[in-house]
């Protein structure tokens, strides 16, 4: 695996030899050249980890076809790339966690089964970063934090994961386990009381993480983001399974979504269902983010399909 | 499981498990305690976090101790509630700001399990809207004032004039009031007629104290 090397010009070597050419005019100019390539690559983290994600690509198409006996060797790979390759950033730049950006549509695939099926689903997904990998509650409830350190462990290095801690109360130290177990971005329930919104958005941003708050069974998102202090970055427009399953009229108030990001810069993910089209009209309603979770009886290689065809036509 | 003419101590853990182990050990082997297992180290542990609390529980009053989870569930009520009740947990939380199918579905499999179930009224103005609604009632319905919003603002109180009213209309479900924490909230809690008084934080922030602290507020639970 390790002769797989992706044959594409080299930018580094350009670089190296201008700011060689600019030291020997003026050393000044060189030391400017310099700070701006930190700069550069301070914004943009991404290009650091340019043969990482092509390695990734390439890693990634050829696991969906090796069989179980090698899980172990694919474990292991996992462990490799998820701790070798991104320390070079994390060194440079302490902070660098992945956040998400305005402008881009994301598939946001809960898991909630068990560890054993996570695995399966996430090593059949795309690698791409507008796929987000949630730990969902019941995961986290049942396996503790190490479902959300076990499944960024499965998933390819740099992916987005997201805790759906559905925090309620005690904010504080929600957001801290989430946060060192690995996360991306952290849950927080809009029925909770308002002071603790208002700690969870504070406590994620004081740890770097996106904050997402869940408007299950809340009427008016946009009366409880009027109370908040400060925004959070994500709102989730969301019905519960155990409502949709018990009460089939209840909707996605799709309608609100133009409502929030007319009134607030926010994100605003929903749960979309689990067929490209549903998918499809979450996001010509306006969506970012549009979750979708595995069924019990659906083959997870149709949450793969799904991904794929996210991607392909969702841009 | 709970007998209805007596009062309880429930006690929340939330420090880390070695810590809660020593906790444990020094509390009083009283049947009047009830041990919780608090939402963030249920969060932190997962199921082995309640499993290792029923096992320290028990050994130390010599049968099986009575175990809380306190899960929150605000979703997807019967896989929650199956997995802690197979961790060992002999009662588990929903919230009351769940949608009332959740709640209805949360009891429902409660029963199916045989534990009992706790509705947390945390954050809601009238418990009795939704204690109507409900297609069967808990077994004890909590009131509580959240953590964070006791921290930040100061005039919220814990609604003591609705536990009777509760117990008027409803005859038989038990009440738990949380988010008093000094011995004077306890025997507050206790004189108007609550079953149950929910406390963590002296706990918590004085874990080396936990014996003398679990035998102040046993003499206040007659």
């Amino acid at each position: 695996m390790q002769t797989q090397k992706p044959q594409k010009f080299n930018p580094i070597g350009l670089i190296i030899i201008v700011l060689f050419i600019a030291f020997s005019i003026n050393p000044i100019l060189g030391v400017i050249g310099i700070i701006a390539i930190i700069f550069f690559l301070k914004k943009n983290p991404k290009y650091l980890t340019f043969y990482l994600s092509n390695y990734l690509q390439t890693a990634n198409k050829s696991r969906g076809s090796l069989t179980e006996k090698n899980q172990l060797i694919l474990e292991k790979t996992d462990l490799i790339g998820s701790t070798m390759p991104l320390q070079i950033p994390s060194i440079l730049f302490n902070k660098t966690k992945t956040r998400l950006e305005k402008r881009k549509k994301y598939l946001h695939v809960a898991l909630n089964s068990t560890l054993e099926e996570a695995r399966e689903i996430i090593s059949q997904l795309p690698t791409s970063d507008r796929i987000l990998i949630e730990a969902g509650t019941p995961l986290i409830k049942i396996y503790g934090t190490e479902a959300v350190s076990q499944i960024k462990e499965m998933a390819p290095a740099g992916a987005y994961i997201v805790a759906d801690n559905k925090c309620a109360d005690l904010a504080a130290r929600e957001v801290e386990m989430m946060a060192n177990a690995g996360a991306n971005a952290a849950t927080c329930l809009g029925v909770a009381p308002i002071e603790t919104i208002d700690r969870f958005i504070e406590e994620c941003q004081k740890f770097n993480i996106d904050s997402m708050i869940d408007m299950m069974n809340v009427e008016s998102a946009l009366a409880i983001l009027k109370k908040l202090k400060k925004l959070p970055d994500v709102v989730m427009l969301h019905r519960g399974v155990d409502e949709t399953e018990f009460s089939k009229e209840k909707q996605i108030p799709y309608y609100q979504i133009k409502q929030i990001k007319g009134n607030y810069g926010v994100l605003v993910a929903v749960a979309g269902g689990d067929t490209i089209r549903e998918v499809q009209r979450a996001t010509f309603n306006d969506a970012d983010i549009v979750v979708v979770w595995k069924n019990f009886y659906q083959a997870s290689a149709e949450t793969a399909q799904l991904a794929e065809s996210f991607l392909k036509e969702i841009k | 499981m709970l007998n209805q003419r007596s009062k309880y101590l429930q006690i929340a853990f939330n420090r880390s498990l070695d810590e809660v182990r020593d906790m444990i050990a020094m509390l009083p082997a009283s049947e009047k305690i009830i041990i919780e297992a608090g939402t963030p180290l249920v969060k932190n542990y997962g199921k082995k976090g309640i499993t290792a609390l029923k096992n320290w529980w028990s050994e130390k009053i010599q049968k099986p101790g009575y175990i809380v989870a306190d899960l929150k569930c605000m979703d997807r009520g019967s896989r929650e509630v199956e997995a802690v009740a197979e961790a060992g947990a002999s009662a588990a939380t929903c919230l009351g700001l769940a949608p009332i199918e959740t709640i209805n579905e949360f009891i429902r499999e409660c029963e199916k399990v045989s534990i009992d179930s706790m509705v947390d009224m945390m954050n809601i103005e009238f418990p009795f809207e939704i204690l109507q609604k409900l297609k069967k009632l808990p077994t004890i319905v909590v009131l509580h004032r959240g953590v964070d919003e006791n921290e930040r603002n100061k005039e919220k109180q814990i609604p003591h004039d609705q536990i009777h009213r509760i117990k008027g209309t409803y005859g038989n479900v038990l009440i738990s009031v949380a988010g008093g924490e000094t011995p004077r909230d306890v025997i507050r809690t206790f004189f108007n007629d609550s079953d149950i008084a929910v406390i963590w934080r002296s706990f918590y922030e004085a874990p080396e104290n936990t014996a003398n602290l679990a035998q102040e507020f046993l003499k206040l639970v007659k």
